[in-house]
């Protein structure tokens, strides 16, 4: 018996989750909207690592490497997409794109 | 090495049954203090002193969420090391986000998202993923963030100078959040079922098998130290196939990536026709005029897609 039970770690996992939806869902600016879904990736993270302790097995760090590679590709992608958009309407302001809500 | 270690063998300590540590309307009350601090820091239009309140009230909730789960593991308390490392890095970590969320200045928020990381790699150590605390600190603090700022740096906007003195130098989208109210229902009414579950209904999830640790010390196959080299055997005989399209992946993406950053945003009118001082605005490359789009080998300057200036 040791110190900590699993919803500890649970926990934080899941509050991070939660302020990273948020920012997502608040901030304006684009760049800080991606380093929210970086916030969520996170939380998920460390989710998957404390499963991964709690079963004694490697399944659950082997997903989080699969996670980060995701998370890089994605931050790729997306922040090229964001040097692009900048440069047609120079501004950084996700509601400049309003038009594409549909 | 990890017999020597006193926290290596130990397994997590039993779940906590229905209501005993959190009772949901103690989850209830503080999910609405949090939402409120949260909405007072958020950047808007508020005073100074509304966004001091906001992150005091942030912090009280904070507080008390320690204090029941302290109350609750202080009866559980073996190993005070463990366990005081893993509220300094917890604290650490939900403060860097908070600020990522909260901070007016996307750089200050790239940077409080790197403490964020470092927090989340002290975390991964504690659960014995050495290998990756050590990947997440290289490929996000090291890779990631810097193609963060790299781009905070190139994509910086003029400002508008009627903008309140508090934050002169700054955009308005920046300074102005959107529908705080009404995302951090949203947020924290999803946190706060999230810690309902993860606290109330935790007879679900399975016991734990016999750990991996307690079968490597006692098998007599040739002994593998440390949680390293037995992930690599794991990923190599169990995880082949996601591994290579985990690199295909990556491949994909860096090629798109390239694809992406060599398009060349056309300026609507050339910069010598434009008087010094007014801003020409970039137009956009895909619009119905076909002398817009960029050509290879022309000869006219207002259409190469890489001209050599």
């Amino acid at each position: 018996m040791t110190e900590l039970a699993l919803q500890h770690y649970l926990a934080v996992g899941a509050i991070m989750f939660a302020i990273g939806l948020i920012g997502f869902m608040t901030r304006r600016n684009l760049i800080v909207m991606f380093l929210c879904t970086e916030l969520m990736f996170q939380g998920v993270a460390i989710n998957l690592i404390a499963f991964a302790r709690y079963h004694g097995n490697f399944a659950g760090q082997a997903f989080v490497i699969f996670v980060l590679v995701i998370a890089a590709a994605e931050a790729s992608l997306a922040l090229g997409l964001v040097v692009l958009l900048f440069r047609q309407k120079n501004t950084l302001d996700a509601d400049a794109w309003r038009e594409m809500r549909g | 090495m990890l017999a020597s270690h006193p926290s290596a063998l130990a397994v997590f300590a039993p779940l906590a049954q229905t209501g005993e540590v959190l009772a949901p309307a103690a989850i209830l009350v503080l999910c609405v203090i949090a939402g409120v601090g949260t909405i007072m820091l958020l950047p808007s239009h508020l005073k100074p002193n509304w966004r001091k309140l906001g992150g005091a009230l942030l912090a009280f909730a904070g507080l008390i969420l320690l204090a029941l789960l302290l109350r609750y593991s202080a009866n559980l308390n073996r190993n005070v090391a463990h366990t005081v490392y893993f509220w300094i890095f917890s604290a650490i970590g939900l403060f860097g986000a908070i600020r990522v969320v909260t901070h007016r200045q996307p750089v200050y928020s790239a940077l409080y998202f790197v403490l964020t990381v470092f927090a989340s790699a002290g975390l991964f150590v504690l659960l014995l993923a050495e290998f990756m605390a050590a990947a997440l600190v290289i490929i996000y603090a090291g890779a990631i963030l810097v193609t963060y700022v790299f781009v905070i740096m190139l994509a910086v906007q003029a400002v508008t100078p009627d903008s309140t003195s508090a934050a002169r130098h700054l955009t308005d989208y920046d300074n102005h959040s959107r529908d705080p109210f009404i995302a951090s229902a949203i947020g924290f009414a999803l946190m706060g079922v999230l810690l309902f579950v993860i606290f109330d209904r935790a007879e679900g999830v399975p016991k734990p098998q016999t750990s991996w640790l307690a079968a490597m010390t006692a098998s007599k196959a040739p002994q593998v130290e440390g949680t390293t080299q037995n992930l690599g055997i794991y990923l190599f005989s169990n995880q082949q196939i996601s591994l290579e399209l985990a690199g295909l992946l990556l491949t994909i993406a860096m090629v798109g990536a390239i694809i992406i950053a060599r398009r060349r945003v056309l300026r609507s009118e050339p910069a010598s026709a434009a008087p010094a001082e007014t801003v020409v605005f970039p137009a956009t490359p895909v619009d119905d005029n076909p002398h817009s789009i960029p050509v290879y080998g022309t000869e006219n300057p207002a259409q190469k897609a890489y001209p050599e200036t």
